[in-house]
């Protein structure tokens, strides 16, 4: 089977500096944040900044002074966690364009001597609390309600004193994935609060990890130009648990997602391009060129229509938001 | 440095840090106190009769170096030629027909542009001086810099070349800036002329560099990047800000050294005085080619 994605639209506006995350919310909004501090919604029909009806004075955050590097948006499409280059986490109300809660990780929390910042972080699927990592190879669980925004619940260890790159909660709520720079992806069991499986499928940094709908499948991207797709039901042996691997990038792959049927894998690299993966396939079934190193691809949620192949969002160095959308299938 | 002034018998920071290597423990700690004790008295180092040293060495037959004594430290173009203290100094003198002005960072890469006498080189717009502070420039290097920078008509580039790290970023800020440690002095040393040529993060793509030649940052080059990135504007200008966000999310950086072995340089067309900046970088790919 091959597909052919076109490229629909751009945002309204571009980005100053380069998209770092990208979300295609289940309002069939897309939130983008940017290596110039700011974050922003788009209304994914037309590419247009989101502004709701009734609320006029609804506005995104003021830039951070630093670029945000992490977004996670809350399954409902409620809400935005998203976190800066030195730590700085927010969590933006969508609907009403307030400012939740910030939390300065930077700062040495309590009778901590040494602050543990976040690179990355994610909503749990409830909302109530977000997990982080950063420099140490720690999984932080945080509260995430408004009024003990930040406030650390637990922390462990991840065996690795390694930086942590990506952290994800599955959308059961069971697992939280954690990536690091050497490669590893690590998952924690939310009940137990310990780490129950380590898999060593590369040996370079993975930039990103993406559950599927049922939280059966993890897709990892990797420095080494390879996604590795885990079934985290199979225990893993040392090293084992990785039932396929994808290859074709050319360089780096800083970007991973699966469709919401689990049928397709999305990825941007650095090879400045995008590949969809047919899963079952282990094939790719389209490469998209871009201008730059497209650095976030997210899928729309909702399920394609029959006959057709849905459509995601990427961002790149270029700064743009770009839409794309399925040409309908091939034979 | 009583005895200096009083006995008028200048001395180093180098001789006061040996008169007792036990109390001081290491240079650093006398160079740390002169500077606070002149910082404190509102004087400058020289007025306490404490000489500078100078590491810092200039290539090229476009200046001459007229010292108080009556000597002349002339360039040539193919041998570096150690920049005199200061203090030393009576006049820079500089022929018309200099065109641009290099300066390095690493001693090495200096080294090979100037035996390859770069300076007198017929491909590129005209006569040429290269100037290396050998790492952090001292006080000369940076005088001579700042006084190049306020002296010659501004058709006249003066460029840096630093290693695409936070450090290397840091040396440029101290020639276009000053030092953070001697913001008394700044006045004297800023070089605001000085533009930095390279090596940028965002421009190692279009040089056809592969992701995976560019060197890992550690937690010092994190930690330094977040630091400077914290710095007031008039410092930290927002193309420079960029370039370390950019260098901390890739969690790469490069050093001049990555240019060696390229083959064809890939121009870049988006600087304003494109013309020199991108026949010296091309020169530089071209040396470095040669060499490496």
């Amino acid at each position: 089977m091959s597909l052919a994605f076109l490229h629909a639209h751009d945002c309204s506006e571009a980005h100053a500096d380069a998209v770092w995350g990208v979300s295609w919310t289940k309002n069939d909004t897309v939130v983008s944040i940017s290596a110039d501090g700011s974050i922003k919604q788009w209304v994914s029909a037309s590419g247009e900044s989101y502004l709701p009806p009734d609320q006029p004075e609804y506005t995104t955050p003021s830039p951070h002074t630093l670029g945000l590097v992490s977004l996670s948006v809350s399954a409902d499409g409620q809400r935005a966690l998203y976190n800066s280059l030195e730590g700085l986490t927010c969590l933006w109300n969508l609907e009403t364009g307030k400012l939740e809660g910030t939390f300065e990780s930077y700062m040495a929390q309590g009778e901590e001597l040494e602050p543990s910042p976040h690179w990355t972080v994610s909503l749990s699927p409830s909302g109530t609390t977000y997990a982080s990592a950063g420099g140490a190879g720690i999984l932080e669980i945080h509260s995430a309600a408004p009024e003990s925004f930040g406030r650390r619940l637990s922390s462990v260890f991840s065996g690795r004193n390694k930086f942590g790159m990506c952290c994800s909660y599955s959308p059961d709520s069971k697992r939280i994935a954690l990536s690091s720079e050497i490669g590893q992806v690590s998952l924690l069991d939310v009940e137990s609060n310990t780490f129950t499986t380590t898999y060593s499928s590369h040996a370079m940094s993975v930039r990103s990890v993406a559950w599927s709908s049922d939280g059966n499948l993890l897709l990892s991207a990797s420095e080494d130009k390879r996604l590795s797709l885990y079934d985290v039901r199979v225990s893993s042996a040392k090293g084992g648990g990785a039932v396929a691997s994808f290859s074709g990038h050319s360089s780096w792959v800083l970007s991973v997602d699966i469709s919401s049927d689990g049928r397709l894998g999305l990825s941007g690299s650095a090879d400045k391009s995008i590949k969809v993966w047919d899963i079952a396939a282990r094939a790719a079934v389209t490469t998209v060129q871009d201008t730059g190193e497209v650095w976030s691809v997210s899928w729309r949620p909702r399920a394609p229509s029959a006959g057709s192949a849905g459509a995601f969002v990427s961002g790149g160095e270029d700064g743009v938001v770009k839409w794309w959308r399925g040409a309908g299938t091939g034979g | 440095m009583h005895e200096a002034i009083i006995e008028d018998v200048p001395i180093t920071k180098r001789d006061i840090y040996y008169r007792d290597v036990n109390l001081y423990r290491a240079q650093q700690t006398v160079d740390n106190l002169v500077d606070d004790v002149a910082a404190t008295l509102n004087l400058e180092r020289s007025d306490l009769n404490v000489r500078a040293t100078s590491k810092g060495t200039f290539c090229g037959s476009v200046l001459s170096i007229h010292l108080s004594t009556g000597e002349i430290t002339q360039g040539t173009n193919s041998e570096p030629a150690l920049i005199p203290v200061g203090e030393d100094v009576e006049t820079f003198s500089v022929d018309d027909d200099l065109a641009w002005v290099l300066v390095v960072e690493k001693d090495a890469v200096f080294q090979t542009l100037c035996h390859l006498n770069v300076c007198n080189d017929p491909s590129l717009p005209g006569k040429g001086l290269l100037i290396t502070g050998k790492g952090y420039p001292d006080m000369a290097t940076r005088h001579l810099v700042k006084t190049l920078s306020d002296c010659l008509p501004s058709t006249i580039p003066i460029i840096a070349l630093v290693d695409g790290d936070p450090y290397g970023l840091d040396i440029m800020s101290v020639y276009k800036f000053g030092s953070s440690r001697m913001r008394h002095e700044n006045q004297k040393l800023a070089a605001g002329r000085i533009e930095w040529m390279g090596i940028l993060s965002s421009e190692l793509t279009g040089l056809g560099i592969d992701k995976d030649a560019l060197i890992p940052i550690t937690d010092h080059d994190q930690k330094k990047a977040l630091s400077m990135l914290h710095r007031p504007t008039n410092i930290m200008p927002d193309s420079w800000k960029k370039e370390l966000m950019h260098m901390l999310h890739n969690r790469r950086k490069a050093e001049i050294e990555i240019l060696y072995d390229k083959p064809e340089p890939v121009l870049q067309s988006d600087s304003t005085r494109s013309l020199s900046h991108s026949q010296l970088k091309h020169f530089v790919f071209v040396a470095q080619a040669l060499d490496g």
